[in-house]
């Protein structure tokens, strides 16, 4: 029976070790990470809506029952508007998105944080390619009642992507809807 | 084991995907882009170097009943390490591979060569292990992305280079890659994951084929002396 304390201080060592070591380097990545953090936030919220900075402001509790897709908003600290960032079920999984308005109320544009759609068909709403950027262009100065082409809007859907399409206008209706309620 | 010898299996006749037939998750999964294969391999390539010599270098102070946990907490070390600091200096990699490199945890190439190689052999013959094993994974993983990118996207080196203000290489994973022919026409298929066993399945073909040939060859070449020498007599 000697043996199993052996194994067990052998074990522990490694461990502490590792531990230890583990803990220095993220002692000194920490800052870097949080400042490359903030600077993806800033980078993805500006192309919808150019600030330098945006502080996120907090969501009354009927705001959050009432938008329960939404993860955050935060306003720019120009004031010339708010980014809502929300994630919706797309065609194969999430689809997280940031959404720009400005204080008339008109969608200032749209950009795509993450998702998992087709590729060559709804990940055409995300992508840098033309076809990408000028279907997102089509929300620039949109209100609240945009829509698809279907339902009697004015977006034209991805050509095999009809799911992602429509969410991704869903979610940019009820970002302006939900800036509008914030007064 | 000499260097030489080590740097053929590693590369060639033990390829890690190719021949052993392991780590082929991520190998599938992010071979989208030239920089998701080129930073991927790197990653792995740096992991299994490090974790190889870690472990060589306490292979005598391991009792036998623990070792897999010790290899556990040796590799998630440092894969911790290397995940810091990606996310630290080269955050679009980070964001790129994403669930992938904590995965590396659960590689089968890096346990499956501590197992099999550094339990038995010096600390410098584990470090050449882990980099020639390194390179062959990284090798795969860039054929899979030259292959699935050019024919998927009509593209080449995505995200490592780019060509719209003269040709620079993109450490930030930004570049466009170089537009062979228009995406549009492109087998979008072989940017999915099927399109990944695919391209995968006939590497391997490939690669298997090459093999026996060159065992052939080898054989016939050792005969041929033989025969010679039967006819003279």
């Amino acid at each position: 029976m000697k043996k199993i304390p052996k194994l067990t201080f052998i074990l522990f060592l490694i461990c502490a070790i590792t531990a230890g070591i583990l803990g220095g380097i993220n002692e000194l990545t920490k800052d870097r990470i949080a400042e490359q953090n903030r600077l993806k936030t800033v980078k993805a919220y500006s192309a919808v809506l150019p600030a330098d900075d945006y502080e996120e402001i907090p969501l009354t509790d009927a705001l959050k029952a009432a938008y329960p897709s939404v993860d955050k908003v935060s306003r720019a600290a120009n004031g010339s508007g708010y980014v809502v960032e929300s994630t919706f079920s797309g065609a194969q999984g999430m689809i997280t998105l940031a959404v720009g308005v400005n204080n008339s109320f008109k969608c200032t544009g749209i950009s795509v944080i993450s998702h998992s759609e087709t590729s060559g068909l709804g990940a055409n709403a995300a992508s840098s390619s033309e076809t990408g950027v000028n279907w997102r262009a089509q929300f620039l100065g949109a209100d609240q009642n945009v829509a698809l082409k279907k339902a009697g809007g004015t977006i034209d859907a991805l050509a095999g992507a009809t799911i992602t399409s429509r969410t991704v206008t869903e979610a940019t209706a009820l970002s302006i809807r939900l800036v509008s309620e914030l007064g | 084991m000499n260097i030489k010898k080590q740097f053929k299996e590693g590369l060639i006749t033990n390829n890690p995907v190719l021949v052993q037939l392991i780590g082929m998750c991520a190998t599938m999964a992010i071979t989208t882009t030239l920089f998701n294969g080129v930073g991927m391999g790197l990653s792995v390539l740096v992991i299994l170097t490090c974790c190889n010599v870690v472990v060589s270098a306490i292979r005598k102070i391991i009792p036998d009943e623990i070792r897999l946990a010790i290899f556990v907490v040796v590799i998630a070390g440092f894969v911790t390490i290397v995940d810091l600091l990606l996310q630290a200096f080269i955050p679009a990699l980070s964001a790129a591979l994403g669930v992938f490199i904590p995965l590396i945890v659960v590689n089968c190439i890096i346990i499956g060569r501590a197992e099999a190689f550094c339990q038995k052999n010096t600390v410098g013959a584990s470090f050449f292990d882990g980099i020639f094993q390194g390179l062959g994974y990284t090798c795969v993983l860039i054929v899979m992305c030259v292959v699935r990118e050019f024919l998927g996207s009509g593209r080449f080196g995505g995200g490592l280079i780019d060509v719209t203000n003269g040709f620079r290489f993109t450490l930030d994973g930004t570049g466009g890659g170089i537009q062979i022919f228009p995406a549009d026409y492109g087998a979008s298929i072989l940017n999915l994951p099927f399109g990944g066993f695919i391209t995968l399945g006939c590497l391997i073909a490939l690669m298997q084929f090459a093999l026996k040939r060159s065992k052939k060859k080898k054989e016939e070449a050792e005969k041929a002396p033989q025969d010679e020498e039967k006819e003279v007599a």
